[in-house]
């Protein structure tokens, strides 16, 4: 059975988020905080003379940006409880300290699933992430479901 | 330390297992770090003033402790691709083991496919998950 919801709902950009500039240190402590021992994330010395040539953010720094709005006002409810179902992440350029990201937010996709204990909402949200010069840095997408 | 050449890789390799202890100190870090610093990632009361077990672990920690464990393993490896799902919540103060496997090597572009999971003690899989990696070629 089709869910029912307004479909232009889908692709709107709902949310546009500019962030401050990435600091080394809010690098070093992520990856810290994951125990990274990778220097490219952990040492700027000798991450200056690796694959980058200088040192950049693991990749799932950018699930650390949040949307002032996390979901649109006029997302329909399709259950009583929300789960966190999981994250897509794509990685398409390396954040480093001192760029400025901004994120934009779209539903990108609403469906369905029954199982055995009923169904299930999928909500997807799509965060696309850009730096200051225009380059993708991320797309986020992020699996919320609902009973 | 280590770094894997495409051509030294092949597929059913074990990457290179993680076993830790999850303190509920290292997940306020992160949730700290992370901006999700709220009593469901933080005390024990107040995850289960939302119905929770105890506090939990943000999903996307489990995912940045898969994706450190592609980095251990390889650390010429960069991840193009990571896709987890929760699948039950994450209790911190017990150990945790990150498992991955390569289940394919893609010859055209030098990318080898993952599967990754952590589990607990039980081998339950509390988070499951695939990623497209790049790894440099020795010619």
């Amino acid at each position: 059975m089709a869910l029912e919801f307004d479909k232009s709902l889908i692709g709107q950009v709902f949310d546009e988020t500019d962030f401050p500039p990435v600091t080394k240190e809010e690098i070093l402590e992520f990856a810290a905080a994951l125990g990274e021992t990778n220097p490219l994330y952990t040492d700027e010395v000798a991450a200056s003379e690796g694959l980058h040539k200088g040192l950049v953010a693991p990749p799932t720094f950018v699930t650390k940006l949040r949307a002032k709005k996390f979901t649109p006002e006029n997302l329909p409810k399709f259950g009583k409880v929300g789960f966190d179902g999981g994250r897509d992440l794509e990685v398409l350029a390396p954040v480093r300290p001192g760029d400025t990201l901004t994120m934009l937010s779209t539903i990108h996709e609403i469906y369905e699933k029954t199982g055995r204990t009923g169904s299930m909402y999928f909500i997807v949200i799509r965060n696309e992430v850009k730096n200051q010069k225009g380059e993708q840095v991320a797309v986020i997408d992020h699996r919320i479901m609902q009973r | 330390m280590s770094i894997l050449y495409f051509e030294e890789i092949e597929e059913g390799d074990e990457i290179t297992p993680i076993d830790m202890p999850l303190s509920k100190d290292q997940v306020r870090r992160y949730a700290k770090t992370a901006n999700m610093y709220v009593p469901r990632f933080t005390d024990d009361e107040g995850a289960k003033a939302e119905g929770l077990p105890g506090m939990i672990a943000p999903g996307v920690m489990s995912m940045g402790l898969l994706a450190r464990m592609i980095s251990d393993w390889n650390q010429a490896a960069t991840i193009k691709r990571i896709g987890t799902t929760f699948r039950s919540p994450v209790l911190p103060d017990r150990d945790i083991h990150l498992r991955g496997a390569v289940t394919q090597k893609n010859e055209t572009d030098h990318t080898v496919e993952c599967d990754l999971w952590m589990e607990n003690d039980d081998g339950e899989r509390w988070v499951i998950g695939t990623a497209t990696v790049t790894v440099p070629t020795k010619a």
